[in-house]
This record gives C-alpha cells, structure tokens and sequence, in this order.
C-alpha cells in the first residue's frame, strides 16, 4: 500500500457503522494517511439493521456487505477481521492485539459499539439460548428455527421487537417476556408501557409479563421429539419454543481500553468534540457517553443515524475540524395513527 | 457439480507441512477424486526453510495447478505471508489465532487477508496440544479443520492418515486426536467461504486401478512393469526418488540395485548390462548427464540398449537443485562427441511417465541404442491420480533374439540390413560371439575408419531411429483445441505443457481460435506431425522453462517456422495467466483489447 | 637367463594346436609391436580359459582404451572394448546382469590407475566376480610413450620431457587395502607363471587382481625393458602366508624388487550374492539362471 512518507497512521476500532464511515471521512479528507480498521467481525461491514432479513430466507452473507471488497482496496482502507483489541497504551499509541501483535498509531477513534447485555440471573442459561447481534449469530438461530417455528424472547429491546415485527410476517409464533428493557433504548413511563404493550400484542406478539409469572426460574434444553426449548417460570407454568433469544439492550464494549489513560464510566467518555481524556484518541458509536452541556451529564445517543453521524464528526475532527456533536435523530417512541409502534431506529434510509 | 478446488498449506519444514499435503491428497484420491499436486521444498534438509504443498483436486484429471488457490492453509505466517495474494477472492484462509511471541506490526496472517478473502483463525496450536499434549500435530488439527469445514468425510481421512504412521503406533493415536480436535473445532465455526467439494465421479474401467503417485513413482512403475533387470544409480536431486523405490521395489522381483561410485559408473555398467541382454537402466539431473555424456555415445555406437531417467534441475553446474526447469533438452538431444542420435522421450504428466517409463525399455531394444527419458523437478514431484491398465500396456522382449545373421559365421553384430536395425546376440549365445567397440567398426565390429564404412555406419545409426518415429501404442506427439486452421498453435513438451493446455483452454474460453501440441518424441523429431500442425497455425508460441528456448531452436532446426518464444527461468512452473497473456496478445487481444470488447 | 633351448615353430604350432588353446584365439592378428609383453598375456588367457574349460560364449573380456585394451579382438569370446578407464563398471554391468559369465577384465596402468582408477576400490570391495588383469607397462602406450601413474620417478617421455617428478602409485598395496579378495602379480616374460597366475585369478570366485609387468619394447628403452624387469623381479619368500592380508602389504611395500606370486586370497561373498541376499530379504524369488552355470562350476572345482 503506497503510503506518503510522514502520512499519520489513523486506527478505528470496529468495524460497525460508526467506525466504518469514519474510515471513509477519513480516507476523503486526508488522502494520503494510512487507515486501518480493527475488528472482531469476520465480515466486512454490513448493516445490522438487514439481519432481521436472515429470517426471509437471506442468508448469503454477501448480500448483506454495504460495500464490496473492491471498496476497500480502492480507497486503500486495510480492514483486519477477526483481529481483537487486547489493550491500548494512549500514551504510547500503541495496541496490542489478542495475537501479540503491536500496532503504532498517530489518532485512534474507538468505535467498538456495544454487546449484548445479560441479566446476571441469567447468565447460567446463557448456552441455551441464541443472541443476535452479528451476521452469524443471525444465521445460526434463523436456522434452527423451522417454518412457521415459535421464537421465544426474553427482554425485548428495540432491536428484538424490530426482529419480532419480521418474524410475525413470516408467520412465526413469538411470545415475549417482556420486563424492564422491553422499549430499550427508548424511555417509556409506566403510563405508557400499557399501550405499548397491547400495540405489540395487536401486532401478533404474545406477551407475558415476567414479573406476573415471578420471574425465570431455568431454561432446559427441550425433551427428545418435542421443541428444543423449556423455560421455567418460578409460578410453575413453562413455556416451549424453538429458540430462546435474549434482548436486554446493550453495554459497552470497553474493557480493552481499561489502562489506556482514558476516562470510563461506562462507556468511554468524551467531550462533544468526541475526544476523549487521552491526545489522540476519539470515540464514536455506541461505545461512548457524550458530554451534554444541556444536561449536564455524559449520555449515551443511540440509532444507527446518530451512530453514523459521530463516526463522520469524530474523523472531521481528527483531520482538523472541531465541531460539537449535534443528534442527527430524536430519539420519541410512539403509536402511530394505524395503531402500530413506530420508532425514529426503524427508518433506515 | 463439477469440482475444482486447490488448496495450499504453507509452512516451516518442521511443521510437518509436506506430511499433511501427502495426507490430504492420499485422502482425496482415496475419495475417487482426480487430483495433481506439486509441493516446493526448501533448500535445506532440516531447519526452517519454506515449505509449500499444494494440491487441486477435481472431478476430471487437471493438466497443471491453479494460479490462485481456494484454500490456504498456514502453519507458519512468516512463510505464508508472502503467498497470501495466491488465495482468489471468497477462498478460505486458515491460519493459527494465536501467537506465543509478541509480534511486530504486519507479522501475523490476519494483517494479509485480502478484504475479498475469507479468513478462518483458529487456535491451532492449543488444540493440538490440548488433543495430544505437544504441539507437532498442528498439522492434523487443519485436517480435522478442512474435513469438518467443507464437510468431507472423515473416514477418508482417517484412511490417509492411518497409512501415513502405519508403522508408528505413537504417533497414529496423537493424530486420530488431533485430527478429532480440528474437526470439532470445525463443526463450531460458522462458514463463508464459497469453497464446495461436489461427489467425485469414478472412471474407472474393469480392472483398471487408479493411483495418486508422483512423476519419480511412475517411471518406477512403468520400469517395473516394463520388467527391469538391473538399475545403478547415483544419488542426484530431484531423480534420487526414482532410484530410492526401485531399491525397495526390485529386490521383490528378483532385480538388482547398484548404487555406484559416480554416474560414469552407473551408465557403464547399464551399457554393460544391455550388453548381456538385460533391462537395464539408471536414472540422474543434469550433473549426472554431463558425465555420462562419453559413455552414452559408446551406448550409439556399439549400439547397445540402454535407459536414462533424467530430472532436470535448474543450471548450469550445480544450479539449482531443488528447482525447476527444463535446460538440460540439448545436452539430452545433443550430448557428447561426435554424431550420436539417440531417442530422447519426454513425457507431459504423470500418466506419461508411467508410459515412457516402460516404453524406453521397448524402444531400447528394438533400435539397440541408449534411450534418454527427460523430465524435470516439476514432473518428478508432481502428484496426479493415473489410471493403470489391468495389464501393463509393454513388450517384454523386443528383437533381443539372435538374428538369422546367426548361422553364418562369423558373426555380423551390424549386419547392414534394410531397416537397419542388426541381429543381436547377448553373452551366453553360441554362434553369436562379437566385440563391442567404442571404435568405428565394419559389420563384423572389427575396428575400421575407411569413409565408406564410417559413412554406411553413420547412416545406419541415424536411419535406424526413425522407426522409432513409428514405435507401436505410443504417443509421440498430439494436437488438442481446435481443429483446422488457428490463430495460435501452442507447441510445448515435457512438464510445461500441462500449463499450456490449460492457457489454451482458457484462450478457447475467450473465443480465440486455438490449438495446442505437446511432442513426447524429441529425438528423432517428428518433424511431419509437427510441420502439419504449424501449417495450421497463423502463430506459433513455444513456451518452456530455460533461458534462450531450446525447444524453439530444436523446433526451428527441424521445421523452418518463425516461433514466438516464451523462454523463462522462474526455477517453478509457468503461469497459465502468463502463457494465456501471450495467447491473447498473438490473437490480437492485448489486455486492452480484452477490456473494450 | 640360464641355458636357452632352441624352440623350432613347426613344433610349437603343433603343440598349441593339439591343447585346443587356439580355440580361444580369435583370426584377427594382435596390433601391438614386435615383443611387446602383452602377446604372452593373451597367450596364457586363451591357455586358462581352455584350461578352466569355459564355453567361449560363456566369456565376456572387457576392456578400456589403451594398447592392452585391443585385447579383446584378440580372443575368441564375447568383449567389450569400451571407453578409457570404464572397464571395471561395464564389466560390473555384465556381471550384475548374468552372474553365469566369466568375466575378465583388462587394461593398461592408465587405464586402470589414472582415468579408472576411481573404480578399481568399488569393485574390490564389493567382490564382484571377475578378474582384473592390469598390464603395466609404467607407460601410455597408445598414445606414444607419455607418463604414467606408475612410471618411475625421474622417468623421460614427452610430456615430462625433463623428468618425471611424481611418486608412482603401488597398484598391488592399493587393492590389498581396497578389499580384494585374490592378490597377485606375474611377468610378461615368464608366460608359465603368468599362464599359472591367470588360471587361479580367474578359478578364484571373487574379485581377483593380477598386476602383469610388461614391457613396453617401443617407447621404454631405460626402465621397464626385459633386461632390467629379469633382474629385479623375485619369487614370494615361499613361507609367505596368501591369507595374511598384513603380510601381503608388507609384501606389497617392497616395490624396489616386486615379487611375483599369489599375495592374498580369502573366500567371502561376491556381489552376487550379496544382491541374491538383498532378494531373499525382500521375500522376492531369484530369476532362474542360464544354463551355463553348471558348465563354470565344473570347470573350478
Ligand atoms: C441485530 C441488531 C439490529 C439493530 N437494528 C437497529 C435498527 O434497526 N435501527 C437502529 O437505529 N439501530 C439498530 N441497531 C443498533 C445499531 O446498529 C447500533 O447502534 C450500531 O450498530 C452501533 O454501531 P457502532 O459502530 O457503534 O458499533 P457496532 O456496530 O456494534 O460495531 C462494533 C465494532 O467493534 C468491533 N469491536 C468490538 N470490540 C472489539 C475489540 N476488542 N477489538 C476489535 N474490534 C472490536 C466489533 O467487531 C464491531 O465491528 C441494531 C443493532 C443490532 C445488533
Ligand atoms: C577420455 C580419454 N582421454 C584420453 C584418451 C587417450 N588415451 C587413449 S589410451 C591412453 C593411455 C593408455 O595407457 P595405458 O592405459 O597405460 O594403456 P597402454 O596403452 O599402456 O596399454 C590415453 C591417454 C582417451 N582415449 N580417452
Ligand atoms: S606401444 Fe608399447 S605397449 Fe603398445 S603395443 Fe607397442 S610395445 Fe606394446
Ligand atoms: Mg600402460
């Protein structure tokens, strides 16, 4: 790769939509830095807002890809799948990865998203049960699930019920079992929670409120010749289906930053010009808490539009620029006129 | 579906990388799939020299490797980096996760993934020492991977690998664990490639059996079959094999194996085996060809039956060992003093040095003069699955009979006679008792330098070789592609032409009128069949790997015909994509030309 | 010399004629020079072979190139006359190949000691079953009168016109040490012995090694001349014990006065059977052998 003598070094951590647009900001504005992208994923970027469509029977991956390869040969941006960020040293600039590899960087921006969170109590049943927060994990539980196939969720976020309204249309069965973080991210007062919940139930989901059946006792694996999932309700009654899928809403995914010099709280913090506490390095995404000058406090910003838009302000302002964060979508959950839930996260273009 | 896939595992030469390519094409083969495969070795004997094994395996036989391969295996990345850009777009890299030493920026595999490539890392090293408690069976662990990953079936595998330590109980039981780790490993992991073995297709007629051997093996086979008296040899790189197994293999039929002082010795006393009615031959490179140069002309002129293997290495002097090339065709052809033709066969794959591997003996015997069977590194190392005959398609004796020549008396060992071929009687036959000499001789092998005699005997050893342009049940040269006029005729020989035919396939592919010869028969050249062909061709292109062309200038010594030369001395085989270049170009197709229609 | 007897030729053709001997004597007339050592050589093979009674199809003679090495024109056998200094491998080709041959082999001290004479330790330590006869004359004879690996220091031909600087080598110390397992030297000038010599060199089953002196009447005028060689040549001490392999280098050592005689001799698988073991080993089956085995086999006893 002919790299200009002198260029910077520019690294992003993750390959999602923030860290993905800010390699393309950044590869726009400074043309002959070198830009390299870090990620977990084995995958080129794709849009995990497409993954609900695994279960109309796309499965191919390459239809998912927002960008061919050639894209990123053309724009000289080196993507490193299945590389894992063990550590960063900001002082230093360097990171380490998982395989003992170091890497010398000039700006970092640390677009590391978020995983799927678990409840403590459930954590034990965690083999039992199919998340669905990349491409594979999509396929693997799609394709345990058979036609017209029961999906039992616990949780119930944005993302799950966006996952339920598709598998109603394809004319599965989902019961949910909803609890605090059924609306997550939205915040949904306990007025409203009940029309939420009824729009959900017009719209074919069927819902069981966790805490009127006491709460989850175990999840077992189902008996031979019946559904391969039993959860146990601690009222005793249980409840079969193909596949049970957590959705808790998300945590950030910091711990490698942990020793970098830069300040977490829970996610990585940083001012509204994304920088964080250490020269040098950024973050963008659903990894970090953005300082609100308005609130007073550091906040998360969700949605793939916000999402995004941080990742194009933290490259401008890695190259130069300064500019405060501006949210790029309100963030209000509410019932339409034809009675169905309608959520700014569903509009995708 | 048809399958064609070519997978190349990469690494240190103590990393068992060979093993595991041998391992993994026993294994298809033994699923009936066709497969050729070439491995590179490193100079050195031990150490960490640079390994590759590399294989394509299809439903019908292939002619040559790949260019790009699907799978890629590394079990070193300092090795395999560099060959990374050998994997094509949505093929599989598979290459250990870990590492145990801190690594500069750039030093593991995952910075070389192509962003097309599929990349598959995996913890090669822990799971084969978790499986076996050490770390040497990281090699099986990629078979279990590759088994599981494209869903092969295991048994195959187990077969192969079974064969492989079936004389090291230890060991066996450490890869049947390590072989189970790398195919749980592979029932976790979610695959994207587009890598997919259809069902292999068996061909095999009754009786017939089908085995994946290497060039060096199959001219063992075919001497074997051929029925081989006597062998003396003289270890040399890349023909040592040959020798190797016939040392093994001939004692179980009751021949015998010589390892002489040098190559002087060894062609001596083939000549003197031939002599006294024996099959006899030797086999050596190029070093080895130089000094048997004198004793081969005294094979010509005493007209005594005699076989040479040569495996070409690169040169001059001691070259090149461990790479190839095909530099040694006018030594072969043209070697020694004085006017000496001798038969110069040279097979194109390892079917064909099954066959030259027997028929050198046939036509030894029935023109009486030392039969050279040239091949190279290339071909030597080259895997292919070969259909065997039930019964060897040889001769077991060809004119070794006394002649009528011998009631009369004295004896005419070089009676003069219309086909030019003389009786011939060996050690032991009353009535037939005659020297041999190095020396011009009349009919009788009195010495005797008269120019008529000189000029009768010259003409008898040269004439009597065009039989040889006729020699029953064998192919000494021909045309594939189109039929009738072309608009470029490729004219190859030996190993290269398996590249050519693939070029010119793919030429066909692109709608370029094409043809391609392969010339099996050297020495005496088959100048009609190879003149008729150019007549057909507009352009003619003669790839091979030496420098200036020598089978151009043989060519063009035998026909008048301008040739386009591709001459190279890479020290591996020619690209397809190299020669298919040069196709489109001689067609009129440059790559611009390609680009715009 | 002692008394000379006249020898009348009527006679002695009539003798020669009677032992069957000339049957071993091929038409063509030797080439060599008047009194060249070497037509008593040829004598005395054709004497041994009748002697030992083999077939003449059942005998291979090869040689290398040299003036010693026209031999095989000379008798009535299969031969071989092949490239200088290749001899001993072709022979051992001929030999591998039917072990039911006698096979002799010839050659000149160049032949054998300058351009062959990497082959002569392999051939000894293998045993192959033939017999080497080296003519040496201290001379290359073919090519007009040049050194050779066994003239004497000081020596004068054409290409060491002032003299000849180096050693000569001790052909009968190397073979001892190479292994061979019969020993021997003669002189051209006493064809009895010779004739003797040659009949237990090629009876003995094993590589066997006679070093004959001949002169070379036209272009050694000083050195190796009949006169000179029938001074210096002596008997073995007649207490010398041929299985003393030690004894016979010791013997071997006095290269001042070389004695004739047998020198060493032992008994030890040929390379034949060596490689019928390598058979046996492999569980393969041994080729049946040309009638004329049996033939050879009587004729040693
Ligand atoms: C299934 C699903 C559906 C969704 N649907 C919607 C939707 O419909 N509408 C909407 O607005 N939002 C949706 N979201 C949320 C939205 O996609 C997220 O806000 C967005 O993906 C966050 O992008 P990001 O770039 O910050 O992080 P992510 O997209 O989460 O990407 C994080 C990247 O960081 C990498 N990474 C993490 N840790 C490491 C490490 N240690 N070393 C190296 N790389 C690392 C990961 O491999 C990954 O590439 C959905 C999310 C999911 C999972
Ligand atoms: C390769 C080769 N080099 C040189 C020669 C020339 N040449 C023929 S005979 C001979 C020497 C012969 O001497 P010797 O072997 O002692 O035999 P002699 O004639 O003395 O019997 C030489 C040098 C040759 N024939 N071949
Ligand atoms: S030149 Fe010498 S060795 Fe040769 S034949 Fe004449 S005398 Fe004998
Ligand atoms: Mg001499």
């Amino acid at each position: 790769m002919a790299t200009a003598k002198n260029a910077r070094h520019h690294v992003v951590i993750g390959s999602g939509v923030s860290g993905s647009q800010a390699a393309d900001t950044l590869r726009e504005r400074e043309p002959d830095a070198r830009v390299t992208i870090l990620t977990l994923s084995s995958l080129l970027f794709y849009n995990r807002y497409d993954l609900p469509k695994v279960f109309r029977g796309h499965r191919d991956w390459r239809e998912f890809l927002a960008y061919p390869a050639e894209y990123y040969k053309d724009h000289r941006i080196e993507v490193r799948r299945c590389s894992r960020v063990a550590g960063v040293d900001g002082p230093r600039r360097t990171i380490t990865l998982e395989h003992k590899e170091e890497i010398r960087f000039d700006t970092l921006l640390v677009a590391s998203g978020g995983r799927g969170y678990l409840p403590e109590e459930l954590a034990e049943f965690r083999p039992l049960m199919h998340p669905f927060a990349s491409y594979t994990e999509a396929v693997t539980a799609a394709s345990l699930v058979p036609d017209r196939g029961h999906v039992i969720m616990l949780g119930g976020d944005m993302i799950g019920l966006d996952l339920a309204r598709t598998l109603i249309d394809t004319r599965h069965r989902v019961t949910l079992v909803a609890g605090a973080q059924t609306f997550w991210p939205h915040e949904v007062s306990d007025e409203e929670r009940p029309g939420l919940i009824a729009a959900l139930e017009k719209m074919g989901v069927e819902v069981i409120e966790s805490h009127d059946a006491g709460g989850i006792a175990t999840i077992e694996q189902g008996a031979k010749g019946l559904s391969a999932r039993r959860v146990l309700f601690k009222d005793g009654t249980e409840l079969h289906g193909d596949v049970v899928m957590p959705f808790f809403g998300l945590s950030p995914s910091v711990e490698f930053m942990l020793g970098s010099g830069t300040d977490i709280e829970r996610g990585l913090l940083v001012n509204p010009a994304l920088r964080t506490t250490c020269e040098g390095i950024y973050a963008a995404g659903d990894v970090c808490q953005i300082w609100s000058d308005a609130e007073k406090r550091y906040r998360f910003f969700y949605g793939w539009k916000n999402v995004r838009a941080m990742g194009d302000l933290a490259a401008r302002n890695i190259t130069g620029g300064d500019e405060p964060w501006v949210p790029a979508q309100d963030e209000k959950l509410h019932i339409g006129s034809d009675g169905k839930i309608q959520s700014p996260f569903w509009e995708y273009h | 579906m048809a399958t064609d896939i070519q997978i190349s595992i990469i690494g240190s030469a103590g990393d068992g990388t060979i093993a595991a390519g041998d391992i993994l094409r026993n294994a298809f083969a033994g699923m009936g799939y066709k497969v050729i495969s070439f491995d590179v070795y490193p100079p050195e004997i031990r150490g960490f020299g640079k390994c590759i094994a590399r294989m394509r395996i299809t439903t019908e036989q292939a002619y040559s490797l790949k260019h790009k391969s699907d799978v890629m295996v590394s079990l070193d990345d300092s090795h395999a980096i560099p060959h990374a850009g050998e994997l094509r777009d949505c093929g599989a890299m598979i290459y250990e996760q870990g590492s145990i030493v801190r690594l500069p920026e750039g030093g593991h595999m995952s910075a070389h993934v192509g962003p097309g490539q599929l990349p598959y890392p995996l913890p090669i090293r822990e799971l084969s020492e978790k499986s076996t408690g050490a770390n040497r069976s990281r090699n099986i662990v990629v078979l279990g991977f590759i088994a599981g990953l494209f869903n092969l079936p295991a048994e195959g595998f187990r077969k192969a690998i079974g064969k492989k330590f079936r004389s090291k109980a230890a060991a066996a039981e450490a890869s049947e664990a390590a072989f189970k780790a790398g195919l749980d490993y592979a029932a976790k992991t979610f695959k994207l490639d587009d890598v997919v073995f259809g069902p292999p297709v068996s061909s095999v007629v009754a009786g017939s059996t089908v085995e994946m051997i290497n060039g060096n093996a199959a001219i063992v086979r075919g001497a074997l079959d051929a029925g081989i008296d006597t062998f003396f040899g003289y270890p040399i790189t890349p023909a040592t094999s040959i020798m190797e197994r016939l040392a093994s293999e001939m004692p179980k039929r009751g021949g015998r194996l010589l390892q002489t002082e040098d190559e002087i010795s060894a062609i001596s006393a083939v000549v003197g085996a031939g002599f006294t009615g024996a099959r006899a031959a030797t086999s050596t490179s190029g070093p080895g060809l130089s000094l048997m140069a004198e004793m081969l002309g005294m094979g010509v002129i005493g007209e005594v039956p005699s076989v040479v293997f040569v495996s070409q290495r690169g040169g001059p002097s001691t070259g090149m060992p461990t790479k190839t090339e095909q530099s040694d065709l006018h030594m072969a052809v043209y070697g020694g003093h004085g006017d000496a033709p001798r038969i110069v066969i040279a097979p194109t794959n390892v079917d064909g040095c099954y066959r030259c591997g027997g028929k050198a003996f046939e036509m030894a015997e029935a023109y009486q003069t030392p039969v050279i069977v040239l091949i190279d590194l290339y071909l030597s190392n080259r895997y292919e699955t070969v259909v065997f005959p039930a019964r060897p398609p040889f001769e077991a004796d060809m004119n070794r009979k006394p002649g009528k020549q011998a009631a009369a008396a004295p004896y005419k060992r070089y009676a003069l006679t219309a086909d030019h071929v003389s009786p011939r009687s060996v050690p032991g036959e009353k009535g037939g008792m005659h020297v041999v000499t190095g020396l011009e001789h009349n009919e009788l092998g009195r010495p005797n330098d008269s120019a008529e005699l000189h000029t009768a005997m010259s003409r008898k050893r040269h004439e009597k070789l065009k039989a040889a342009l006729r020699h029953p049940d064998f192919t000494h040269f021909k045309r594939f592609g189109d039929e009738g006029p072309v608009d470029v005729g490729l004219v190859a020989w030996g190993s290269t032409f398996g590249e050519c035919l693939e070029a010119m396939l793919k030429a066909r592919g692109e709608g370029i009128r094409c043809a391609a010869m392969k010339v099996v028969m050297l020495s005496p050249f088959p100048t009609h069949g190879v003149s008729a062909f150019l007549a057909d061709c507009k352009e003619v292109l003669v790839p091979e790997l030496n420098y200036e062309g020598q089978f151009a200038n043989l060519l063009q010594a035998n026909v008048a015909r301008q040739v386009t030369r591709l001459a190279r001395v890479p020290g591996e085989p020619m690209k397809v994509e190299e020669i298919l270049e040069e196709i489109r170009r001689l067609a009129g197709r440059g790559k611009s030309a390609q680009k715009a229609a | 010399m002692g008394d000379i007897k006249p020898v009348y030729l009527e006679e002695k053709l009539k003798e020669i004629e009677e032992s069957g001997r000339l049957d071993y004597r091929s038409k063509t007339l030797p080439t060599w020079c008047p009194g060249c050592g070497y037509f008593s050589i040829v004598e005395a093979v054709a004497a041994s072979l009748c002697e030992l009674n083999v077939p003449n199809e059942n005998a291979v003679v090869v040689s290398g190139i040299g003036c010693s090495s026209r031999f095989p024109f000379f008798v009535n056998t299969y031969g071989m006359h092949t490239l200088h200094g290749r001899a001993l491998p072709v022979a051992t080709g001929v030999k591998t190949a039917n072990d039911a041959l006698t096979v002799v082999v010839v050659g000149g001290d160049g032949d054998g000691f300058a351009i062959g004479g990497g082959h002569v330790p392999h051939a000894a330590r293998r045993n192959v079953d033939i017999t080497y006869l080296l003519f040496d004359n201290g001379i290359y004879g073919l090519t007009k009168g040049q050194t050779s690996p066994t003239s004497a220091i000081g020596f004068r031909t054409p290409t060491s016109p002032y003299e000849n600087p180096d050693r000569p080598l001790n052909p009968l110390l190397m073979v001892l040490s190479y292994g061979a397992s019969w020993v021997g030297q003669a002189y051209a000038g006493r064809p009895d012995h010779l004739h003797k010599m040659i009949t237990q060199a090629m009876a003995h089953r094993g590589f066997s090694y006679l070093h004959i002196l001949s002169p070379c009447v036209t272009f050694d005028k000083t050195h190796r001349t009949y006169s000179n060689l029938g001074m210096q040549v002596r008997d073995l001490p007649a207490d010398h014990e041929p299985t003393d392999r030690a004894a016979a280098m010791r013997e071997a050592m006095d290269d001042a006065l070389p004695a004739l005689g047998l020198y060493f001799r032992e008994e030890r698988p040929t390379l034949g059977d060596a490689l019928d073991g390598l058979v046996e080993k492999a569980g393969g089956e041994l080729p049946g052998k040309p009638a004329a085995k049996p033939a050879r086999k009587a004729a040693r006893r």
